[in-house]
This record gives C-alpha cells, structure tokens and sequence, in this order.
C-alpha cells in the first residue's frame, strides 16, 4: 500500500472512514483520489488549497456569522476543503428514494394534523407534541395545499454511522439553507482540481435552480404559463443573503424585502415596480413564520407583509415552505417518522432513523439517566448545534445539573444513543488527517419530486470535533456522487 | 423591475459620481493654491459654500486650513458629502443590487473603498494624496466604463445613467457658483483667468473648451459652454439630453419629458454670457431647483408607489 507520508490516518478511532476501511485498506472508490494526492508534496498541497482560497474570494462567496448592523467585514470567506467527499451513486440512488420517501410522509403527517388528526389519534398521541406548540399555527386549520405539501424545499441532515449506513439526524423544513453554497463549491472544484474531475465521472449538480423553478411555479394558484414568482428576504443583514441573492439570480427572479410587497383591497398580493404594482403568484419566503406578517405573527416585524397570510388562505397567493409547516421539525416529532411512513405511504422506511428517548417518558428518562455515557440529549426546537449535550464529555458532576434541568422541562429535551460520524480525509494545518462530516441534501416537492445531486457535505475542520455548523468552525467539501 | 432596485441603481451611480467630482474639486483647488502666493486658506471657503457644507465644518473647525478642509472632504465620516463617506453609501447601495451588475464592475467597487481607506491615512503626505483622490477618480471611470462597455441596456441601466447625470449636472452648477460667490465677496476685483482656467479643469474641460474656443479665456466664453455646449458631457446642456434620452427608455415617462423639454429650451435662450456675477448666481440657483426637481419626478414616478 503506497502512502503518502502526508496523510495521517495512524488514530482512526471508532468512526466510519469513507477513505479507509481496517487497517487502513483503500477503499475501492477513493483509490484514485488517494492516487492523485499521494505524490503531492506540502507545497502542492499548500498551493491547491491557497488557489482554492482565491477562488472563493473572487468569486466573492462569503457568509455572515452574526445579524450586525456595522457592515464593517463581517461577511466571512465561505471555508470549503479541496478533498472531495465521494459517495457512489448505486448508494445514493437509494438515499434518495429514501429521502422522497421520507418528505412525501411529512408533508401528508402536516396536512393531517391541520385536518382530521388521524395520526395523532391512531397512535394516542399527546396534543403536547403537536397542537401545543409553537411552531403550530391556528390559521393554517383545515387548509389544503396543492399536491398535500407543505414543505417544498426540505433540508435533511445526513450523517453515516459506524456501520457505514446513512441516518437521518433531523429535517429541516421551514426554511434550510445551504444549497447554494453546494452549487458554489463545485463551481470552485471545477476551476481548482480539474484533473481529478477528469478521474471520476463526477454527477452534475447544477440543475437545482430550474427544478427549484418547476417546484415553485407547480404551486400557482395562478392560471398563467408564467407565474409571477419572487424570493423574499429579510434583508442583506440575514446570515444566508448571500444565498437568497444567488438563488434568485439563477432562477432570474426578483429578490423582495417585505416593503417591495402590498396585499391589495382584493387580497391579492402586488410586488411595487418602476411600472406600477405587478401582481404576485409565488413567493418563495426566506423569513420565519412569525414574521411574515404583522397582522397575525409578530406584529413588530418590519420584515413582512401585512394581510400576507390572508391572502395565503385565501389561496391568492402562494407561499414556500407554507406557513406552520414547523410543526414537523421537531425532534419529538422525528421520532414517528418510521410509523409515520407506514401509515400514510404503507411501506417500509428506506433510511434509518436514530432510536430516540422522550424524556417526558419516565422509562426513557430513566433509561437514558443510567447511560448518560452513550447518549446525547438535545433540545426539541432548537437547530445550528445549540443546546446539544453530549454525554460522554460530561464531568461527574455535570450530570445532576442537565438531569435537573430536562425535568424541570421534559417535553423540552429528547436523547440519542451517541452516533460517531465517519470521516474523510480533510487538509488542515498543513497535513491531510480524518475530519467529521454530515451531509445536508435539498428535497423539493411539488408536482414533482427531486432531490439534490449529493448535498452540502459539512466538515468539522478541528480535530476530534463534531460540530460542523459554519458558524461555529465548521467547513465544507464537495460532494460527488461517483459512476 | 422593482421600485427599490431602481432606486438602489440611481443612488449607486450618484454617489460614484459624487466621490469622482469631490475628488476633482479638491485635487483642483489644490494645485490652484500653490500659485497663490498669500494664505491659501481663503481659497477653500468658496469650496466648502459649494458643497453647502460650510455650516456643518464650522462646527467643528474655526479655520480653512488646507489640511482640515481636504480632511474634511476626503476621509470624514460625518460629513455625509465626503469621498470615504459617497464610497460608503455607494457600496451599501450596491449591497442590494450586486447580482444585476457585472461582477467586475462590483469588483472595482470593492476595491475603490478599501484601497481609498487604506492609503487615506491621517498622515498621508501631499503627493500619496493627490495620487489616492486620483485614483477614486479613474475607478468611477472605470466603474462606469465596464457599465457601458459589459451591461445589457435596459431599465437597470438607464437608472445608473439618469443617477450619474443628475449628479454631475447638480455638480456642475456647485462649481460655477462656488467662483461666482467669491467674487461676490471680493466686490470689486474681477476674476482672475486663472480660477475659470481651474473651473474648467475641475471639470476636465479645457481641453474640449480650447477646441471650440480659441484665445484669451473669459468668463462669458467659460459660461456658455458650460452651460450650453451641447456635445460635452460634462455641460449642464448635455447632461440634460442624456438624461432625456434615459427617460426614452422608461415607462410612464411624459412628465419628465415634457419638463426637461422645457428646461432645454428656456436654457438654450437665456443669454447667460451677458449677465454678472448676482446674475449668474441667481440662474445657477434656479438651474439647481429645475435639476432638483428632475429628481423628485424620478422618485414620484418610479420609487414611491
């Protein structure tokens, strides 16, 4: 086995390594990769990396880590890895039937719950979980939407476990981010390593805007051929404007703030143009549901529409994701979605879902109490890593205090069994070592369903971290789905 | 196109247009003072008036010395009118509109403000000085050269060309005023050749003057062609054909044409070369209230719906 001195795999622990199987036997689909990297001397290395760095910035790719109002460079360079991650593509053909699988079943479960209820009923579920929570909206009752979705573009979080198989960690589908930065990064690749691209037949990733297209103009009310559709942001102040000006520049439509916006005497919704106010079919929000208009929502917020979710209900206006689709992006509400397949689409699940503790269940709670160790118990309603504790890294006395805390609130916190997520070989501080990933791809639902060409793969650039979130130290790769 | 993307293109472009023309002004003036053997501080006053800012400098300052004024209107960031401060505003405007404009023209956005920030230092010496307000200069000019060299022509650009133009014509007649009300203070002194040689200069006129108009350089030969030549773009004539031409291309368009109609005709007649200084003061004031108006009909007609 030839190896570049470089590549320090000598402490691959526990994890999956999607390079290197035991005792560091090439795995079958990265042999060309390895191949490629191994003569690379530090300073081929070094310079891969320093031509990929100038591309982003050309290309002006960046991120914003806080919500400022000093505009003073905060705009961060977006960090992407030059080592692809691969993944086959007989393995993903399945992760997708599983993905469409899983979000045709989540979006039935949300339209249920703001009608009949049926499973909820069926299985005795406690209103807790559902109708008594935020994310639950009372004006969303006993509507329909064109072809029963309420999550049309869902961003699902991927990690591959010890075994090597795919699970699902959570859905996101209010509003997920991060596809463009997928797109970007192979733009990126593309200009950095061609000679690899040469090596693999690497799937194209680049028809996501126009099926995002389709997706939104399959949801008109409207008769028209032509929608009118437009992307709302909260302004360039939000984390991901960078993303919302990317996507409606591909897909060629306008990118509105809540002011560019009015909802006329006869509730249909008018975008304000140099020619006079022009009708909206279609809007693709990027703003949270309570700020989407001050009349029913959060009534301070600037951000929105006012009498934008009336004329939602009146279906004069599309809206994505719809409005109250949260309830569904709960950790709670994870735990069903095996059942959840098997009532409404009576099939098995394709993808594996992580066995999940409810700690407003005494049990589970107890269970989860005697192995703190092997478990990490997260928040409900929270997202971007925050509020997570992972067990084994918890002093002795640390672990009073947490238990504390969960009963005190225990519909709250729901536990996992500790899952290590595989690793890839990553270039960091001048040496190629094994770094943590998961993977987010974008479902879309409409007349139709896709799922994105890979995803966005998120590495953790620090050593033995988990965390991948941008915002916390957390990189990118790109990700190729290979022949 | 939306109403606020049209505006955000408008202001772009009359921020750019304001940092280049600050620019000139100072650079002018500056090499203006070096032939005056007395105290060069008189001759920023008239500059400071121009630019309606002289109040605001008071505040802080007592005197015009040279280096406080530039200060002043290069790198201070509470005067709203200063080249850090036009930079700023531009790049915030660009902000919103970046993905309609060519990504090299954002790029020499980007770079204007940083490097103008970098080198602009407290402690710059006169000559990097110069060389940094040029250097603004030349990256509006290349801004707008990649504009009309790489942008499709449409709504977004007639908006970057009406913002230019409304600025530079408003620009124009700051500067004319700013000589004509220092003479005004003087009394009796009439002008020197030399500040309407600098007046043209500021304006990169000269040489486009020498051409039409051959010997001594005086004040009413000056006048006119600023005011009236109709193929310099940097007349206040010319700029209001350009900006007519602009409306041609937009919609709901009748009010604008019919009043810059109006406007060109009455400065064709008006035979400005004749009048004085009190005179010219007062056509200049009602030239800025007409172009003042050009922009309140751009923002009735398509901001504010």
């Amino acid at each position: 086995m030839k190896k570049n001195s470089l590549i320090n795999y000598l402490n691959k622990g526990s994890s999956y390594d999607e390079f290197f199987g035991d005792s560091l036997k090439i795995r079958k689909h990265a042999q060309k990769a390895i191949n490629f990297l191994s003569p690379l001397s530090l300073d081929d290395l070094q310079d891969i990396n320093s031509a990929t760095i100038s591309a982003i910035q050309s290309m002006g790719i960046t991120f914003r880590v806080y919500q400022d109002e000093s505009k003073t460079n905060d705009n961060r360079v977006w960090p992407l890895d030059f080592i692809p991650r691969l993944i086959k593509k007989d393995e993903w053909k399945l992760v997708e039937k599983g993905l469409i699988q899983r979000v045709k079943a989540l979006n039935l479960f949300i339209e249920d719950c703001y009608n009949k209820k049926k499973f909820l009923n069926e299985f005795s579920i406690d209103e807790s979980l559902v109708i008594n929570t935020p994310a639950y909206k009372s004006y969303c009752k006993n509507i329909k939407l064109k072809h029963n979705v309420w999550s049309h573009i869902c961003g699902s979080d991927l990690i591959k476990g010890e075994d090597g198989d795919f699970y699902v960690l959570e859905d996101n589908l209010r509003v997920p981010s991060g596809v463009s930065y997928m797109l970007e990064n192979r733009m990126v690749m593309k200009r950095v390593l061609p000679e690899l691209f040469n090596k693999y037949g690497v799937n194209p990733v680049d028809d996501y805007p126009s099926k995002l297209y389709e997706t939104l103009a399959s949801v008109s009310f409207s008769k028209s051929k032509h929608p009118e559709i437009v992307l709302l942001t909260p302004g360039i102040y939000n984390s991901a404007y960078f993303e919302h000006s990317y996507l409606a520049q591909q897909m060629g439509i306008d990118l509105v703030e809540g002011s560019d916006l009015e909802v006329g005497k006869d509730s249909y919704v008018y975008k304000k143009t140099i020619e006079g106010l022009k009708r909206v079919d279609v809007i693709y929000r990027r703003i949270d549901d309570d700020f989407l208009d001050p009349e029913v929502g959060n009534p301070d917020s600037t951000i929105g529409v006012r009498g934008l979710l009336k004329s939602w209900s009146q279906k004069k206006v599309a809206i994505i994701n719809a409005p109250g689709c949260g309830i569904a992006d709960d950790k709670a509400v994870y735990a069903y979605v095996p059942q959840m397949i098997d009532f409404y689409l009576e099939e098995k699940p394709i993808l594996k879902n992580i066995q999940t503790y409810f700690m407003n269940n005494k049990e589970h709670r107890e269970f989860v109490e005697k192995n703190i160790h092997s478990m990490v118990i997260k928040p409900v309603a929270e997202s971007g890593g925050y509020g997570i504790v992972i067990g084994k890294d918890l002093k002795p006395k640390e672990v009073d205090p947490v238990f504390r805390k969960i009963r005190n609130n225990p519909r709250n916190f729901v536990a996992q069994p500790y899952i290590s997520l595989s690793t890839s070989p990553t270039f960091s501080e001048g040496k190629i070592e094994p770094r943590h990933l998961d993977l987010r791809p974008f479902i879309l639902s409409g007349s139709k369903n896709y799922v994105t060409v890979g995803g966005l793969t998120r590495v953790a650039l620090k050593k033995g971290s988990s965390i991948v979130n941008s915002s916390q130290g957390g990189g990118s790769k790109d990700t190729w789905i290979i022949d | 196109m939306l109403s606020r993307d049209a505006e955000h293109l408008y202001w772009l472009a009359r921020y750019i247009e304001r940092a280049e023309n600050t620019g000139r002004l100072i650079n002018v003036n500056v090499e203006m003072m070096l032939d005056y053997p007395i105290d060069d501080s008189l001759g920023w006053e008239p500059i400071l008036e121009a630019m309606d800012s002289k109040k605001d400098y008071l505040n802080n300052h007592k005197y015009y010395e040279e280096s406080n004024v530039i200060h002043y209107l290069s790198r201070e960031r509470n005067n709203p009118n200063s080249i850090a401060s036009c930079l700023h505003n531009a790049s915030y405007n660009s902000e919103f509109i970046k993905d309609d404009l060519p990504r090299s023209a954002v790029e020499e956005l980007n770079n204007i403000e940083m490097n103008f920030l970098k080198e602009m230092t407290a402690s710059v010496s006169k000559r990097k000085r110069a060389k940094n307000i040029y250097e603004v200069i030349s990256s509006s000019q290349r801004f707008f050269g990649i504009i009309s060299d790489n942008f499709s022509r449409g709504y977004a650009f007639e908006f970057l060309r009406l913002g230019r133009f409304v600025e530079r014509a408003d620009m124009i007649t700051r500067i004319i005023d700013s000589i004509c009300t220092t003479e005004k203070k003087e009394g009796t002194i009439d002008l020197s050749t030399l500040e309407w040689v600098n007046l043209l200069k500021t304006l990169s006129a000269h040489q486009a003057f020498r051409k039409v108009s051959k010997g001594e350089i005086e004040k009413d030969s000056v006048i006119n062609f600023l005011f009236k030549d109709d193929s310099f773009p940097r007349s206040i004539y010319r700029c209001l054909t350009i900006i007519h031409k602009s409306f041609l291309n937009l919609p709901k368009n009748n009010d604008a044409l019919v009043f810059i109609q109006k406007f060109l005709t009455n400065l064709n007649s008006a035979r400005i070369g004749k009048y004085d200084n009190t005179k010219i003061h007062s056509f200049v004031d009602l030239t800025q209230k007409k172009i003042s108006s050009i922009d309140q009909i751009i923002q009735k007609s398509y901001f504010n719906n």
